[in-house]
């Protein structure tokens, strides 16, 4: 009976917080619209797709549109960000509002998601895939019911309105080069990747090996697997620093990582040795390690695309051609995004603030 | 490490069981570490052993709890969310307070999610399985409420001290790790309640007819459970500087891999938590040598799968051989 009770009111609990914060903030993100609007002056591609504020129009006529979102999983404050861009102009529209699925970063969940999405008749669906192939069956079901669909970051392998993302490809190139350079061309590194098997930590890989196949003196000693967070990092760096007596640069996936190697240099007292830091994400935590002397460079990955995503669903439900998108190995059509900058020493000091997160980097043991 | 593998002498059987039977899994441990120390020449020095104790300590921690919960033949599969609770707790509370308000309350609060499991088990008849399983979803809502999805820096040097630092030249956790050790098994070993974990363990029944009182130990076992997963929080938190809200995923998986190598029955009342250490050294030792021998992340995995499935099934072969 206590038991019962306890569950009970624990729910109404629940229930009532959940009904007091719809009032005032949106899911997830937890922020206004009021609070938003700040978010939306320094995201760094509105000028793509441009659209003003204001109602939007279909047929000459207002009414209230819906789009849904499915995200990934919101286990990563990168996904947030992208959220609250697409959060940001919506806003910015009175007659647009979302619905947001967190995909909890399980394919399964994220098909079943797209497809509440359709039978809950939203206008348009954005989505943001946890797995390229795996979403394909749930995408053809959002085209064949004539819903736009705009994929986000990761692509689909099967019919879609647009696809937009950068590449991690060239990303990864980018980075290598800064790391090349500063090597200059000569030097022993370990690799610790985002989690093994996920797109972002192949394509990143694949830039790096792109670049160091023109750089025969840089010797990849090992590789780890740091899930792109900080934990699993420590004990690998822990070990390569074991095992190889001399580690010029670590060039990791994920900032995270890098901040838990850097941990494991402090700990096995290297860090006179200045083993260099190459890494990615693009956070304002990130830029400032990189302006801190922490990181060597930080490959620019932004989340902030959710508002162009938007906006493009926006453009195809009023029946507008989408400028720049164009046919490519994919069925369907791609806008490519332009690279950001990489992120090294000439640049940190102009991009804080521009990238993701309001949260400050850890204190860097080795200072 | 006798209650692990208690069972009588062997007659004739293959080697490896009755090395595993007659000395028990700190054989295994010794071999593995002769092994490791031919493989990498880096392998048998102090820093790297002082790391691998290191490396194992916030999984270690859990284990020992993993350790009380299994021997009553149940499971805590929130142990990881726990930990993840009291993680971004440590990291809010030393935002604006200090860290004799921030310990106290993040275990405490671990306890009672413990507590929450525990009332849910041993009164209101939940299958541990189904109970815990929920926590698990439950408490990694409330980290992912808390932090808003964003991880919590934590700069307070203090705290990065209690988690980076030494005394006479052993990294902390190591010695957190250690004091959970030598407590749980003085408890386990020495009071009446630790004989009852046992006994619930092997026959409930029999437990209650010998007047223990059954339903308050099980769910004192998991408020031990939820404590001991809070002080494996505080390991976690003060040696990563972060209050992230994922932190812990999956790592009740990796508990129970230690408990189950380290030779406790899951089906309850065998076991120890010597045993446990060593079982957790074992999967960690695995590791580091893996690492240090540049193995590929890919084939890791492997490795520790096997392992695993290995290590049990000679267990359970010995078991069946002792009837």
């Amino acid at each position: 009976m206590s038991m019962r009770v306890f569950c009970a009111t624990a729910l109404i609990a629940a229930m009532t917080g959940t009904i007091a914060v719809a009032d005032e903030t949106l899911p997830i993100s937890g922020k206004t619209c009021e609070e938003l609007a700040a978010v939306y002056e320094r995201l760094p591609m509105i000028d793509i797709l441009p659209m003003e504020a204001g109602p939007v129009e279909i047929d000459g006529e207002v009414r209230d549109i819906v789009v849904g979102f499915s995200q990934t999983g919101f286990n990563h404050p990168w996904r947030i960000a992208m959220l609250e861009a697409a959060q940001a102009e919506a806003c910015r529209h009175p007659n647009v509002s979302l619905i947001v699925l967190d995909g909890n970063v399980d394919v399964a969940k994220q098909n079943n998601d797209v497809r509440d999405l359709i039978a809950r008749g939203v206008d348009a669906v954005l989505l943001s895939p946890v797995e390229s192939a795996a979403l394909g069956p749930a995408s053809r079901a959002v085209m064949r019911e004539g819903i736009p669909l705009i994929v986000m970051d990761r692509d689909v392998p099967t019919e879609k309105t647009l696809f937009i993302g950068q590449s991690n490809v060239t990303m990864g190139e980018s980075v290598a080069r800064v790391m090349a350079e500063d090597l200059d061309g000569q030097g022993n590194i370990v690799v610790i990747t985002g989690l093994q098997g996920s797109s972002p930590a192949i394509d990143r890989d694949r830039g790096m090996k792109n670049v160091l196949a023109d750089h025969p003196g840089i010797n990849v000693l090992a590789v780890g697997d740091g899930q792109w967070i900080r934990e699993p990092a420590v004990p690998i760096m822990e070990d390569f620093l074991t095992a190889f007596p001399e580690i010029d640069a670590v060039f990791s996936h994920a900032e995270e990582s890098s901040w838990g190697a850097q941990l494991a240099i402090a700990r096995a007292q290297r860090c006179d040795e200045g083993i260099l830091h190459y890494t990615f994400d693009g956070s304002n935590a990130g830029f400032k390690s990189v302006a801190a002397g922490t990181f060597r460079a930080d490959g620019n990955y932004t989340p902030f695309i959710g508002d162009i995503g938007l906006r493009a669903a926006l453009m195809a439900l009023k029946g507008q051609e989408i400028p720049d998108a164009a046919a490519y190995e994919e069925p369907g059509l791609r806008l490519q995004l332009p690279d950001s900058p990489t992120v090294t020493e000439a640049n940190a000091e102009e991009w804080i603030g521009r990238g993701w997160g309001d949260f400050e980097p850890p204190l860097d043991p080795c200072k | 490490m006798a209650n692990g593998i208690a069972s009588p002498q062997l007659k004739v059987h293959p080697v490896v069981l009755t090395i595993w039977r007659q000395a028990g899994v700190a054989t295994a441990l010794v071999l593995l570490v002769v092994v490791a120390s031919f493989l990498s020449d880096r392998f048998l020095t102090v820093p790297n052993l002082l790391n691998v104790l290191r490396q194992v300590s916030i999984v270690g921690i859990l284990a020992v709890g993993m350790t009380f919960v299994i021997l009553t033949k149940g499971i805590d599969l929130s142990v990881g969310s726990i930990l993840g609770v009291s993680v971004v707790l440590f990291a809010g509370l030393l935002e604006t307070g200090s860290m004799a308000t921030a310990i106290p309350l993040g275990i405490a609060a671990a306890m009672v999610l413990g507590l929450i499991n525990g009332l849910g088990v041993a009164f209101a008849g939940i299958p541990p399985f189904i109970m815990t399983l929920g926590m698990l979803s439950f408490a990694r809502g409330i980290a992912f409420i808390y932090t808003g999805g964003t991880p919590i820096p934590i700069l307070d040097e203090g705290f990065y001290n209690l988690g980076n630092g030494y005394i006479v030249g052993i990294p902390i956790p190591t010695l957190i790790l250690f004091a959970v050790l030598i407590v749980s098994g003085l408890v386990l070993g020495k009071t009446a309640f630790g004989r009852s974990v046992y006994a619930i363990g092997s026959n409930e029944d029999a437990a209650r007819l010998s007047g223990v009182p059954v339903k308050f130990y099980t769910a004192l076992v998991y408020v031990i459970s939820g404590g001991v997963a809070g002080i494996a929080g505080l390991v976690y938190a003060s040696q990563l500087s972060v209050g992230t809200p994922i932190a812990g995923q999956t790592y009740e998986l990796d508990a129970i891999a230690a408990v189950v190598v380290g030779g406790t029955s899951l089906f309850g009342g065998r076991g120890s938590v010597l045993g446990t250490f060593i079982g957790t050294l074992i999967i960690g030792v695995l590791a580091n040598i893996l690492n240090l021998m540049g193995v590929d992340p890919f084939v890791q995995q492997l490795f520790k799968g096997a392992l695993i499935v290995v290590a049990v099934f000679i267990m359970t072969r010995s078991d069946r051989s002792g009837r």
